[in-house]
């Protein structure tokens, strides 16, 4: 995965509370392959909230304004994320082109696929996140700064907002390290297992 | 004097590669089993950022979800769903780009994943087979020790590093004893465990069964039981190798074979080591007499809504506990059940025969037992559930008692258990099924479900209505 450093980017409010995995990707797209440049995940994002029956951009919906078409910070109402476990809704935000979401609380499953997609959730208090949602309301497409190193938040305003993260979770999105990576650290131990396991069970050597 | 261990500790411990008592610990993964479901993402995934998988003569693929049970000679072209087809094509597509064996639509070892494991010897005692389904603790039968793992990363995990993070579970011990009576088999005596401890009753838990009744049945029986593990919440489930188990591995396709029979030798004297020691420790016990179970029926939208076929629907006013009385209301609103009915007068719209669960020949023969000789009086088919099941039911004429019942024949696929592939169960039509779940919609939106054995669901094809198979 691509490591996550200091972000700055157009930030986008989205001020929908309990937004569930199957909005994130509707569970008609389940069997759709995410091919190379992950257009038709981008295309899936949000699909209902963003799209009609017709298949037309609801212009209602404030990621269809063009000032957001480049949003790469979400700054999301409490529960973004709940529901099933499908990873498909951390890929669709991804392949949208979010690498960071700000809120009040997140889906637990949800958030753990983000982390293992390089894209990084940011528990703020509430109070902190609806004074976020109103300055970028007041000024569509108002940059926002998210500083992992330093697990600051800059807002529109200049002010800065400290936020917490596992410090596990933190070196692995700055080395770019998901759990594949982590498990090859241990390649020398896993390979020593497999050759006594192999010479201590002969029998499954057809197949080891 | 080594401190007794569980046929689970011994195998787990056998496996770890980095110990973590108390957390995640890495564990090696002997064979792995990929689907058709949604595991594209998993190699979509592997392909985006350049990776291969590790070890690929120790995964092995099978269509079995999405695969059609009818016109098989023409599929996947002619499957008229283009999502579905598309699936279909990718596990072979993404199978040949990465290195593994497929065994696809045509090919004569396809069948469901949980069938053709243990079927072609590819599980074994003491190994940890690793499979994206919630079902994979069928291989426990055997002694294997099963990890479900999920579709994508934790698939994907496996396929590039041959291995899964794991923390160890607590143990339970279920020990059955006792003669089953007629009629009643190995699906009455998981319904009735997971009727008696709830869907949630051993979350967190590794089961292992144990008892007489165990030993005296077959391996097929065996995995009907630990397939329905899930059921009552744990993930795994596993059943002691004896000389049932080594009895139905030898000669399979995949079980040790070389060196003029020294490896069968060497394989055998490690499987015997593996059960658990008579003073082994589990963190919870239960027991249950066979000799007092009868043929059971569920009646909700859970598994542990079931009850022998001589009860009736529960009344929701006699549950004491509010939440579950809730719940059971909201199950017989959505079966559409009046309180108090006696559960053999249901009427029944048509019969599904298949899944993971009880496709095997044993289950097949159970049911055209019943059927010889009479005929289905509503829609009714049997999935059998591989390609050698059905090769073999067909060489015993199994085929020709349920055709000539007005059952339909097909093709290996998990079929109608979760309709994948489109074989559905209309809104609201109640089918009698052998599969493992009930839950709303399952088998289809506003699909009303019944679970039960293969004879039971005979009865019922033939009746129109749940029926004791015992007084048929």
């Amino acid at each position: 995965m691509t490591p996550f450093t200091t972000l700055t980017a157009v930030a986008a409010p989205l001020d929908i509370a309990k937004i569930d995995t199957g909005m994130i990707v509707p569970g008609r797209f389940q069997r759709l392959p995410r091919r190379a440049g992950h257009a038709d995940y981008a295309r899936v994002f949000l699909h209902d909230l963003r799209f009609d029956a017709q298949e037309q951009p609801r212009a209602d919906f404030i990621l269809n304004q063009p000032v957001y078409q480049q949003a790469g910070i979400l700054v999301t109402g409490p529960d973004f994320g709940c529901g099933s476990s499908r990873e498909s809704a951390a890929y669709a935000t991804l392949d949208f082109g979010v690498r960071a979401l700000i809120g009040a609380s997140f889906g637990d499953v949800y958030r753990g696929n983000c982390m293992q997609n390089g894209v990084l959730t940011i528990v703020l208090p509430q109070p902190v996140v609806a004074g976020l949602m109103a300055q970028l309301q007041a000024a569509p497409g108002a940059r926002m700064t998210v500083d992992l190193p330093q697990q600051i938040v800059t807002a529109p305003d200049g002010a800065t907002h400290a936020f917490d993260i596992d410090a596990t979770r933190k070196e692995r999105l700055l080395e770019g390290l998901d759990d594949v990576g982590v498990t090859l650290q241990h390649l020398a131990q896993i390979e020593a297992f497999e050759k006594q396991y192999r010479a201590d069970m002969p029998w499954l050597a057809p197949i080891l | 004097m080594s401190a007794p261990l569980s046929l689970f500790d011994r195998v787990w411990a056998r496996h770890v590669i980095v110990p973590n008592p108390g957390g995640e610990e890495l564990l090696f993964v002997d064979r792995n089993l990929v689907h058709d479901g949604s595991t594209f993402l998993a190699f979509d995934q592997m392909r985006s950022e350049g990776r291969t998988v590790r070890k690929p003569k120790q995964t092995l693929a099978v269509t079995d979800h999405y695969v059609p049970s009818a016109q098989r000679a023409t599929a996947p072209a002619s499957i008229a769903n283009a999502e579905i087809r598309r699936v279909v094509e990718l596990l072979d597509i993404n199978a040949r780009e990465f290195g593994i064996e497929h065994y696809g639509v045509h090919d004569a070892r396809q069948g469901i994943i949980h069938v053709i494991g243990p079927e072609l010897g590819w599980t074994q005692p003491g190994l940890l087979i690793a499979c994206c389904d919630s079902h994979t603790a069928t291989h426990g039968a055997l002694g294997a020790l099963p990890i479900p793992i999920g579709q994508s990363n934790q698939l994907r995990h496996v396929l590039a590093t041959q291995t899964v993070w794991q923390k160890k579970p607590k143990t339970l011990r279920i020990t059955i004893d006792g003669v089953l009576p007629a009629h009643v088999s190995a699906k009455d005596v998981i319904l009735a465990i997971i009727a008696r401890i709830g869907i949630g009753g051993a979350v967190g838990h590794a089961v292992e069964y144990a008892g007489s009744t165990i030993r005296a049945m077959s391996i097929e029986g065996r995995m009907t039981i630990c397939n329905m593990s899930i059921e009552a919440g744990a993930r795994i489930g596993m059943i002691a190798p004896d000389d049932t188990t080594y009895t139905y591995l030898h000669g399979r396709p995949f079980a040790p074979n070389g060196n003029n029979g020294a490896d069968w030798d060497r394989a055998l004297a490690y499987w015997r080591t593996l059960p658990s020691d008579a003073d082994a420790r589990f963190d919870r016990e239960l027991s249950l007499n066979a000799s007092e179970l009868a043929p059971m029926v569920s009646w909700g939208t859970s598994p542990e809504d079931s009850s022998p076929i001589s009860d009736s629907v529960p009344e929701p006013a006699s549950v004491t506990d509010a939440e579950k009385r809730g719940r059971v209301q909201r199950a017989l609103d959505y079966m559409k059940l009046a309180p108090g009915t006696p559960l053999a007068s249901i009427k029944i719209d048509r019969v599904f025969i298949g899944s993971c669960t009880n496709a095997r020949i044993e289950d097949l023969r159970a049911a055209a037992a019943v059927i010889q000789g009479r005929r289905a009086t509503i829609p009714a088919m049997v999935v059998p559930g591989s390609t050698a099941v059905k090769r073999q039911a067909e060489a015993e004429g199994l085929d020709q008692v349920f055709l000539a019942a007005g059952f339909e024949w097909r093709d290996a696929s998990c079929s109608m258990c979760g309709g994948s592939n489109g074989d559905l169960v209309a809104a609201g039509q109640r089918c009698a099924s052998t599969t493992n779940r009930n839950f709303e919609g399952r088998q289809g939106p506003g699909a009303l479900t019944h679970i039960m054995s293969p004879a039971m669901a005979a009865a019922a094809a033939v009746t129109g209505h749940l029926t004791d198979v015992r007084t048929l």
